[in-house]
């Protein structure tokens, strides 16, 4: 039987790119198939829109070009923008009563009583992505891609590199990878001494953080409908790795109500792990993805994600995609939602939610159609993302030596420690092949 | 370490053990010579996806390496 170029089986090129869609996770390359293999270029364009109830709003348009070449290999540029405007927790803790807040950055602010303190910020990031894609003989195929971006206060440059394998008669996919990023900090009006009240600087305008990932990963093709891949990633990361703009509050042991702020301090090393599981399942005529990642780390953050996708195809490339994750994080060793005022301060600490435990829900759908008249395809998805149940996280004082962790000197905590968290998003994209 | 080295292992295994899988023949691929019969259907979407996980949750990783970091507060 003679294949045509659209049934012709995935070659270890194919696999790799649509490995590679992700070869930079964050602000990643968005590799992606041709429409028809014949197809010279391809076009992807891609807007978020994010919002957060009362705080963070985010708009990011996002451009590719894909240049294919007949041996198989591909070029591509991705260019994005993000327009943040908003506000954040600062980490400071919610007062009886009216209290005033500086930032590490200088700025003051007078929070009422019971509002959690969060400082207002703009700020425009652009980020430029480019990739290579080169088959290797028959079997192996290399991807390379390189990546820039900068903010106000944060440069990121990086380079990676990918390379698969194809044996058993092409039934099974190894791939190898690994990545380097060297990313710059120059926090504005300068850096803070780490838990200090916030008016001493180190006189260190740019700050460094280097981040080295390798991956190792497998795919398998089970049957004539189902796909399976395992990944284990390894990051390590070095330098300042502080954020330099969150605070810890000080609480008064006896009342617990915040009498003053320090700037939160983080080790300067962080090595993280995960392993991840996929399966894509063909259907009689939908198709079911589904994943599961296991995630840790040596500030003691543990993860688990699930994640299921259901395409309903509805004929003619229209399809409709709901979306459910379900994500629960564990709270890093040195979390804590304050510091007992008088009490020696501990190594490290940090009142970044994102360092809390926490359980995620996500729900989305996704619609992709055609327009008449018009060729290529567009997608429309609109998700919501919600982050609650925060609760006692943060051992008593002297708690966490007894267990051998690092000592953060934290008070107790209650169950209502974060307000519900609610996510927007709506993404309109356009792909187009000629 | 010995949980990396573990988890090395399994990926090893796991290439391993699809040895005695059902023979998948180049006839037998149309289904999966489909753009959408991967891992990420939705390449743009995934990385958009990545991007906003990564500013609000304390952990990372999964189907790439590297990254461009970014200070989101």
């Amino acid at each position: 039987m003679q294949l045509d170029e659209a049934t012709r089986p995935p070659t270890v090129l194919s696999r790799l790119r649509a490995a590679a869609c992700v070869l930079l996770a964050v602000g990643a390359p968005a590799m992606s198939h041709a429409d028809a293999t014949s197809a010279k270029y391809q076009l992807d364009a891609t807007t978020l829109l994010y919002g957060e109830a009362s705080r963070t709003r985010v708009v990011e348009p996002v451009a590719r070009i894909t240049r294919f070449f007949g041996g198989g290999g591909s070029l591509g540029a991705q260019f994005a923008l993000d327009v943040i405007t908003g506000a954040s927790p600062t980490g400071a803790r919610p007062a009886g009563g009216v209290q005033t807040v500086t930032t590490p950055s200088g700025n003051t602010q007078i929070v009422g009583a019971g509002q959690l303190p969060a400082t207002s910020f703009n700020d425009v990031r652009g980020a430029v992505d480019l990739d290579w894609l080169q088959p290797i003989g028959a079997v192996f195929g290399a991807a390379t891609g390189a990546h820039y971006s900068l903010e106000k206060d944060y440069q990121s440059a990086g380079v990676s590199e990918m390379l698969s394998f194809e044996t058993m008669h092409r039934l099974t996919t190894l791939t190898v990878g690994g990545g380097y990023n060297r990313d710059d900090v120059f926090p504005t009006g300068g850096t803070p001494v780490g838990l200090s009240t916030g008016g001493e600087l180190t006189g260190v305008d740019r700050n460094s953080k280097e981040v080295t990932s390798l991956m190792v990963g497998v795919s398998r093709v089970l049957s004539r409908r189902w796909l399976v891949g395992i990944n284990a990633t390894r990051s390590d990361e070095r330098g300042y790795l502080t954020e330099p703009y969150k605070v810890v509050s000080l609480l008064d042991p006896t009342t617990q109500e915040p009498v003053g702020h320090l700037t939160e301090l983080r080790p300067s090393s962080r090595q993280r792990t995960d392993v991840l599981g996929s399966s894509v399942y063909h259907l009689a005529r939908d198709i079911l993805y589904a994943s599961y990642r296991y995630y840790w780390d040596d500030w003691g953050l543990r993860s688990q994600t699930l994640d299921f996708k259901y395409r309903a195809e509805l004929g003619g490339e229209v399809f409709l995609q709901p979306h459910v994750r379900f994500y629960t994080q564990s709270d890093a060793d040195f979390f804590t939602l304050g510091l007992v005022n008088g009490a020696p301060l501990p190594t490290h600490a940090s009142s970044d939610q994102r360092l809390s435990h926490f359980n995620s829900v996500t729900a989305g759908l996704t619609y992709g159609f055609k327009l008449p008249g018009y060729a290529g395809v567009f997608t429309v998805r609109g998700e919501y993302i919600g982050q609650f149940e925060r609760v006692n996280l943060v051992q008593e004082p002297g708690e966490a030596e007894e267990e051998g962790e690092e000592e953060n000197g934290g008070a107790p905590v209650t169950s209502d420690a974060f307000p519900r968290l609610n996510i927007g998003t709506l993404t309109i994209s356009y792909s187009l092949s000629f | 370490m010995r949980i990396w080295t573990a988890a090395f292992a399994l990926v090893l295994g796991a290439a391993c053990s699809g040895c005695a899988a059902t023979a998948v023949r180049p006839w037998d691929r149309d289904l999966l010579a489909k753009k959408q019969m991967r891992f990420v259907p939705l390449p743009m979407e995934y990385a958009v996806d990545e991007h906003i996980y990564f500013s609000k949750e304390g952990s990372i990783g999964g189907h790439g390496v590297g990254g461009g970091g970014c200070g989101c507060n």
